[in-house]
C-alpha cells in the first residue's frame, strides 16, 4: 500500500474509483478543478500493482465569511481494500495539509444518514461531530448529516504547525461571534 | 466596398455600442432589436451584420450566424470587430486553427487590442503553438507591465520553450515585486514554481539554495521536503537526504516511496542491510503497514518465511480480506509461492486440530480466522489455475459464513478466471442481493454481466445507481463512466453488433476530446490562483492523455471492427443479421 498526495495524472484514476464505489459522481472537470485549485489537499491510496484503490478529494471553502475551513468533496475506498484503515490514513494526511497550507480551523463533510459504516468512521475514528441535518441533500431524496472535525485539537495532538499560527490558535474571533 | 458606408452617424453608432453591451450581458433579444434598427438604414454595415451573426450563434441558429458574419466581414475586411467575431464563431465550433487566423487578422487592424490578444494567447496555448504564445504574451507584457498575469504568462512562455534562463530572469524580477514576509499561499506557490524551473534547468545546487532561502515562505511542507530530499540526493549529500526521508516517513509512514528513497540515501545494497533497516522502522512505526510489507519483496528463503509468518497471522487474525491481493505480487517466484502455501496449510491444520492459528501461541484464537484462511487459499489456488480446489475451499468458507459478501465476489472471480462467465455473474448477483446499497458490488456484478455478453441486464444492474429519469446508458455516458463503456463495446463486438460497439467506442473517444477541452478555462484560472506547478503538470498530462488504458481499450476494439468491416464489408443480408442479433 502507498499513500501519497494526488497529482493531476491521478485524477482520472480517482474518477474511475469514484464511479466504481459511490453513487455521487462528477465529470472530470470537477476533479481538475480540485487538483488545480488546492494541489496539496487530495490524497490517493495505491495498491502493490500501482492501482488507485482509494482517494480523498478535498477543497477549501472559499465563499464563506467564517474561519478558513476545508471540505471533503468525496472519499472512497474500494470494497476489495477495506479494513486496512486507508480512509483514516487518507483523511489525516488531508487534514494536516489543510492546516499547514491553508490555516484551516476545521473540515466539514456530508454523509448519508443511512451510511452507518461511514458515520462510524467519521464519529469514532476521526472525531467528526454532527453539526446539522440537511434534508433531502442527495439526488435520491435521502437526508445528509453535515459534520465537522476540529482541526485545532488535531494540530495540537499531532504537532502540526499551521500556516499562520497567530490567527490559527486565536479564538477571539469565535468568542466575539458568540456574543 | 465603399468605406464610407461603414462609418455610422452618432445615433446609429450609439445603437451599435448597445449591441455590444447586450451581447456581453447575454440580452440577445435586445441586441437583435438594435441591430435591426441600424440595418434598416445601413443594411451594408459590416460590424452590425457580424454582431447580429454572433448573437444568432448564441441562440443556436448557427447556419444563419455564419451567413451574417461572413457577409459582415466581406463588407468590411478592415474591421477588427468583424475578424474578432469570425474568430469567436470558429472558436465556438472548436475550429481553433481557423480562429487563430481570424484573431491574427483582427490584430492587423487593431494591434493593441487587449481582449483579442488575450483570446489569441488562450488558443495558442491550447493548441501548443508555443512560439506564437510567446509572441502574444510579449505583446501583453509590453501593453500591461503592471499586471501580474502579464509577468507570469510571459515567463511561462519561455519555460515551456525550455528557455529556462529567460524564464528565471522574468520570474525573479516578478518575485521581487510581490515579496512577502508573512503567510501567503500564492507566494508559496510562486516560489515552488520558480524552483521547478530552476530544477528543470538542471541547476541543482541553485535549486537547493533557493529552497533553503525561502523555506519559511513555503507552506507546502510535503513538497518542500520531498524536493529537498531529491536535490540532496542529486548533489550526493546522502546523509542529509536520509535525515529528510526519515522526517517524511514520520509524517506519512504509509508512503512507500519515502522508504525506498531512504534505502537509496543510506546506500543499502544487500538484502540483510535492508531487512535490518525495516526491523528498526517497524519498531518506530508500529501502526504502519509499509515497513512490514516492503521487506517481503526483498527477503527469500528462511528470511522470507520468518517475516511472512507474523505478517500473515496478524492479517488472518484481524480478518483483512485484501490479504491475497496484497501479496499477490510475490507469486512471480515458485519458491515464494511454496513458502506461502506451506504456511497457510499449517495454519489450516492447526485451526482444525487445536482451534489456534499457531500451535505455540494461544493468543491467536479468533474464531473467524479459519474463514480468512479458507478465503485466502481459494484465491491462491485459483491464481495457480487449480479451479476445483479453489471452488471447494470457497464453498467451505461459504458454509462457515454464508453472509460474507466478499466470499461471493471471490467465488465469482474464481469462475471468471476459469472462463465460466455465467457462473461468475450468478455469484456476483448473489453478492449484490446481500448488499444492495453498495455500488462497488453492483459495479462488479454489472462488469461480470458484460463479460457474459448480457448487455441489457448489465445496464439494468447499473440503473440501480444512476440518476432517475434518464436511461442508465445515458447517465453513465454523461458521468464519463469509461470502464462500463469499454466493457460494453467489447460485449457488443463479441455479439457481432458492430454498430453498437462502435457507438460505445466513440463515446469513450469523445470523453477524451472533452477532457482536452476542459483545459481551456484553466489557462486563465491557474494564473490567477498561482497554482502554476500543477498547471504545467496538467499541460503535460493533456499532451499524452490518450495513453490512458480506457482509450487504448476503446481504440483497439474500434480498430478491430473497422478492419473487419474493411475485409468483410456488410452485405444487405449481414446488415439484417446485425440488427436482429438480439441480446441473449
Amino acid at each position: 500500500m502507498n499513500i501519497r498526495c494526488a497529482k493531476p495524472e491521478d485524477l482520472m484514476h480517482m474518477q474511475h474509483c469514484n464511479l466504481l464505489c459511490l453513487p455521487e459522481n462528477y465529470q472530470m472537470k470537477y476533479y481538475l478543478y480540485h487538483g488545480l485549485s488546492w494541489p496539496q489537499l487530495s490524497y490517493v491510496a495505491e495498491d502493490e500493482l500501482g492501482q488507485i484503490v482509494g482517494y480523498v478529494l478535498a477543497k477549501m471553502e472559499e465563499e464563506s465569511e467564517e474561519d478558513p475551513h476545508g471540505h471533503i468533496t468525496s472519499l472512497a475506498v474500494r470494497r476489495s481494500h477495506r479494513r486496512l484503515g486507508l480512509a483514516q490514513k487518507l483523511m489525516d494526511q488531508t487534514a494536516r495539509a489543510m492546516v499547514e497550507c491553508f490555516n484551516a480551523k476545521y473540515v466539514s463533510l456530508h454523509v448519508r444518514k443511512s451510511n452507518r459504516a461511514a458515520l462510524n468512521l467519521y464519529t469514532n475514528t476521526l472525531k467528526f461531530t454532527i453539526s446539522e441535518i440537511e434534508p433531502k441533500y442527495y439526488a435520491d431524496g435521502e437526508d445528509a448529516f453535515a459534520m465537522k472535525r476540529d482541526l485545532c485539537s488535531f494540530a495540537l495532538q499531532n504537532d502540526v504547525i499551521p500556516a499562520e499560527p497567530i490567527t490559527f490558535f486565536d479564538n477571539r474571533k469565535n468568542d466575539e461571534k458568540d456574543k | 466596398m465603399d468605406p464610407k458606408k461603414q462609418l455610422l452617424p452618432p445615433k446609429e453608432n450609439s445603437l451599435f455600442k448597445r449591441i455590444l453591451k447586450s451581447y456581453e450581458q447575454k440580452q440577445y433579444r435586445n441586441g437583435l432589436k438594435f441591430a435591426k434598427q441600424i440595418l434598416a438604414s445601413f443594411p451594408e454595415h459590416g460590424e452590425t451584420l457580424a454582431m447580429k451573426g454572433l448573437i444568432l450563434n448564441c441562440l443556436g441558429r448557427k447556419e444563419e450566424a455564419y451567413n451574417f458574419v461572413r457577409q459582415g466581414l466581406r463588407n468590411n475586411l478592415r474591421s477588427h470587430v468583424c475578424w474578432h467575431v469570425f474568430g469567436l464563431l470558429q472558436r465556438s465550433d472548436k475550429k481553433y486553427d481557423e480562429a487563430i487566423k481570424c484573431y491574427r487578422n483582427a490584430l492587423k487592424w487593431d494591434k493593441d487590442n487587449l481582449q483579442i490578444l488575450r483570446d489569441l494567447s488562450l488558443l495558442q496555448i491550447q493548441m501548443r503553438d508555443l512560439d506564437g504564445y510567446k509572441e502574444t504574451r510579449y505583446r501583453l507584457f509590453e501593453l500591461r507591465p503592471t499586471q501580474r498575469a502579464s509577468w507570469i504568462g510571459y515567463a511561462m512562455s519561455f519555460h515551456l520553450l525550455q528557455d529556462y534562463d529567460t524564464a528565471l530572469k522574468i520570474l525573479e524580477e516578478f518575485r521581487k515585486t510581490v515579496q512577502k514576509t508573512n503567510y501567503d499561499y500564492e507566494y508559496s506557490e510562486l516560489l515552488l514554481y520558480q524552483n521547478l524551473v530552476i530544477r528543470e534547468s538542471k541547476h541543482m545546487e541553485e535549486a537547493l539554495k533557493h529552497l533553503n532561502t525561502y523555506e519559511s515562505n513555503i507552506c507546502d511542507k510535503v513538497t518542500l521536503q520531498e524536493l529537498r530530499g531529491e536535490l540532496l540526493m542529486a548533489l550526493g549529500r546522502t546523509e542529509d537526504a536520509s535525515e529528510v526521508y526519515r522526517g517524511l516517513i514520520k509524517r506519512n509512514p504509509e508512503n512507500r516511496d519515502y522508504y525506498i528513497k531512504l534505502e537509496g540515501s543510506l546506500g543499502l545494497t544487500t538484502v540483510d542491510e535492508r531487512l535490518k533497516l525495516y526491523e528498526e522502522l517497524k519498531e518506530k512505526f508500529p501502526r504502519a503497514q509499509v515497513p512490514k510489507r516492503l521487506p517481503l519483496n526483498y527477503a527469500r528463503g528462511e528470511a522470507l518465511e520468518s517475516l511472512l509468518d507474523p505478517y500473515l497471522r496478524a492479517a488472518l487474525q484481524k480478518g483483512v480480506p485484501p490479504l491475497f491481493t496484497d501479496i499477490q505480487v510475490l507469486y512471480t517466484e515458485p519458491d515464494r509461492v511454496q513458502s506461502i502455501e506451506s504456511l497457510m496449510d499449517k495454519y489450516l491444520t492447526n485451526l482444525e486440530e487445536t482451534g489456534h492459528l499457531c500451535d505455540t501461541d494461544n493468543e491467536y484464537k479468533e474464531p473467524a480466522s479459519i474463514l480468512f484462511v479458507l478465503m485466502f487459499m481459494a484465491q491462491h489456488h485459483s491464481f495457480l489455475g487449480k479451479t476445483e480446489t479453489a471452488l471447494s475451499l470457497i464453498e467451505r468458507a461459504l458454509e462457515h459464513t454464508p453472509t460474507l459478501i466478499e466470499l461471493y465476489i471471490i467465488k465469482g472471480k474464481i469462475l471468471k478466471h476459469a472462463g465460466d462467465y455465467v457462473g461468475a455473474y450468478e455469484a456476483l448477483q448473489e453478492a449484490q442481493a446481500l448488499d444492495t446499497a453498495d455500488r462497488y458490488v453492483n459495479s462488479k456484478a454489472a462488469s461480470y454481466l458484460l463479460k457474459a455478453n448480457l448487455v441489457r441486464q448489465a445496464e439494468e444492474m447499473c440503473s440501480k445507481f444512476t440518476r432517475e429519469g434518464v436511461s442508465a446508458m445515458e447517465n453513465l455516458n454523461e458521468m464519463q463512466c469509461m470502464w462500463f463503456q469499454t466493457e460494453c463495446a467489447k460485449a457488443y463486438y463479441r455479439l457481432g453488433q458492430y454498430g453498437e460497439s462502435l457507438r460505445k467506442c466513440h463515446e469513450v473517444d469523445r470523453h477524451f476530446t472533452e477532457i482536452i477541452e476542459d483545459q481551456f478555462d484553466f489557462h486563465t484560472y491557474c494564473m490567477r490562483k498561482m497554482t502554476l506547478r500543477s498547471y504545467v503538470e496538467l499541460l503535460r498530462l493533456e499532451d499524452i492523455l490518450r495513453s490512458n488504458r480506457f482509450y487504448w481499450d476503446a481504440a483497439q476494439t474500434a480498430i478491430t471492427i473497422y478492419l473487419r468491416l474493411y475485409d468483410h464489408p456488410l452485405t444487405s443480408n449481414t446488415k439484417e443479421n446485425d440488427i436482429n442479433t438480439g441480446e441473449c
